[in-house]
């Protein structure tokens, strides 16, 4: 006589079987019996692992923690909306600007033939050109102050993580595959302004944010430690900061429109 | 729960007090299912944690009609996989465990020697534990899926993204592993093979 599988064994157990063969020989069979019989005490054992009681405080505890992360996220969209609508009207104005001084510049027949015989037309477009360089730094200012404060968030998190344990970063990661693509765009609009500093330390932040942007939902113990290494190597947390605390200065004096600017 | 339906369409357009009662009223059971897929009270917290965030964000994907309190169930049994494949992947980096694999060849030596009842429920209790930590993710998964929450094969296939056929195996790998570690604990029976 065939006796049971402990693969059959396993799914007459869980009805995931043909029954009626299993039975018919459980029926006949005391060996089989037996082995059943062993594998149900075996897996009464494990419907004996306790679970820890939670108190009926629990559900306001978890919600408390809860409340922090949500809040700061709902903040975040915020803000990100807010910083992504800025970066594509900087883009544009930058792209626009480029065309215009390349226009001037090569003195191109069209542009000489503007110079000779100046138009109302073209003297509007030099003047509109001018006050959108002042607003755009000032545009500038605002969107790097924002993009410093997520960036120095992450960062705070990722050099506070506890390098024993694997982390999971999913909002993390995906917050930073956000802010590199602002951060490229800010790096070389600030390298072309001139503004040396700030340029500087986005292209530091640039490769930490995206090697967090990469890194999938969890980080390693290893892959924790050595992303610290790199923020405390560069000092990146205190640049963030002074550079941060400089713009924020810099914004005070040139009177930026306040920080809603949802209208744009 | 007939109440939720209410409450999660209050949710879902925003109404973050709404929310708070859905995360108040659901937290304990949540809980359990997190307790019991990773097997200790720190992760089953932060799987919580994540259960709710993730539910917040995907809340305008949950159908109306559906249960709210089984929606969650799986965003936390997917939350809580995440976290042992995480888990397993970090400790093959580190070489495994061998410390635990040996902790429980020696405590069945042992037990098989005394059979004081209380000496033992109180070993049972680490032993079973011990015995659950030496499945892979996706075995502990498809066992306590299968075993405490008696989902269908086919389901939990879908939750592992593997076949019918590979997801009995899992199960079956599982319980044999089971078996192997705790038989010693139950009365042998005559007809061992
Ligand atoms: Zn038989």
């Amino acid at each position: 006589m065939q006796h049971l599988t402990e693969e059959q064994l396993v799914a007459h157990y869980y009805h995931d079987a043909d029954a009626v063969t299993a039975e018919a020989h459980l029926a006949t069979c005391e060996e089989c019996r037996a082995q059943l019989a062993t594998l149900r005490s075996v897996l009464a054992l494990i419907d004996q692992l306790p679970i820890p009681e939670k108190n009926g405080a629990y559900g306001e505890e978890v919600w408390t923690r809860l409340r922090w992360k949500l809040g700061s996220e709902r903040r975040r969209s915020r803000v990100w909306g807010t910083i992504s609508a800025i970066a594509a009207a900087l883009a544009l104005a930058f792209i626009g600007g480029m065309l215009w001084h390349a226009g001037t510049q090569q003195s191109s027949p069209a542009a000489v033939a503007a110079k000779n015989t100046p138009s109302p037309a073209a003297a509007a477009q030099t003047a509109s050109n001018s006050s959108s360089v002042v607003s755009r730094d000032r545009l500038l200012l605002v969107v790097v102050s924002d993009h410093l404060d997520s960036s120095e968030r992450i960062l705070l998190e990722l050099s506070n993580a506890d390098a024993k344990h694997p982390l999971d970063i999913t909002s993390e990661s995906r917050r930073a595959g956000e802010l590199v693509a602002s951060n490229r765009i800010y790096r070389q609009t600030a390298a072309r302004r001139g503004e040396t500093r700030i340029a500087s330390l986005l292209s530091d932040l640039e490769p930490v944010l995206l090697e967090l942007s990469h890194a999938g939902s969890t980080l390693s113990p290893d892959e924790i430690a050595s992303l610290q290494k790199r923020i405390d190597s560069k000092g990146l947390l205190f640049k963030v900061r002074v550079v941060s605390a400089q713009v924020n200065g810099q914004d005070g004096v040139t009177k930026a429109p306040p920080k809603g600017m949802d209208s744009l | 729960m007939t109440t939720d339906l209410a409450v999660v369409s209050r949710a879902r357009s925003g109404d973050p007090e709404a929310f708070r009662m859905l995360v108040e009223s659901h937290s304990r059971a949540t809980f359990r299912v997190a307790y019991r897929m990773t097997g200790n009270e720190h992760d089953a917290d932060d799987v919580v944690q994540e259960t709710f965030l993730r539910a917040y964000r995907q809340l305008r994907h949950f159908e109306e009609r559906a249960d709210f309190g089984t929606w969650l169930h799986r965003i936390a049994v997917n939350c809580s996989l995440d976290l042992l494949r995480a888990r397993s992947r970090a400790d093959k980096q580190y070489g495994g465990d061998p410390e635990s694999a040996e902790l429980a060849g020696a405590a069945g030596a042992r037990s098989e020697a005394q059979q004081d009842r209380l000496m033992i429920s109180a070993e049972l209790k680490t032993q079973v534990a011990t015995a659950m930590k030496r499945l892979s993710a996706s075995e502990r998964t498809a066992f306590i899926l299968r075993h405490f929450e008696g989902m269908p094969v086919e389901e939990i296939g879908k939750t592992l993204g593997i076949q019918v056929s590979a997801t009995k195996h899992t199960i079956f790998r599982a319980v044999r592993k089971l078996r192997e570690s705790l038989e010693p604990f139950v009365r042998s029976t005559p007809c061992n093979t």
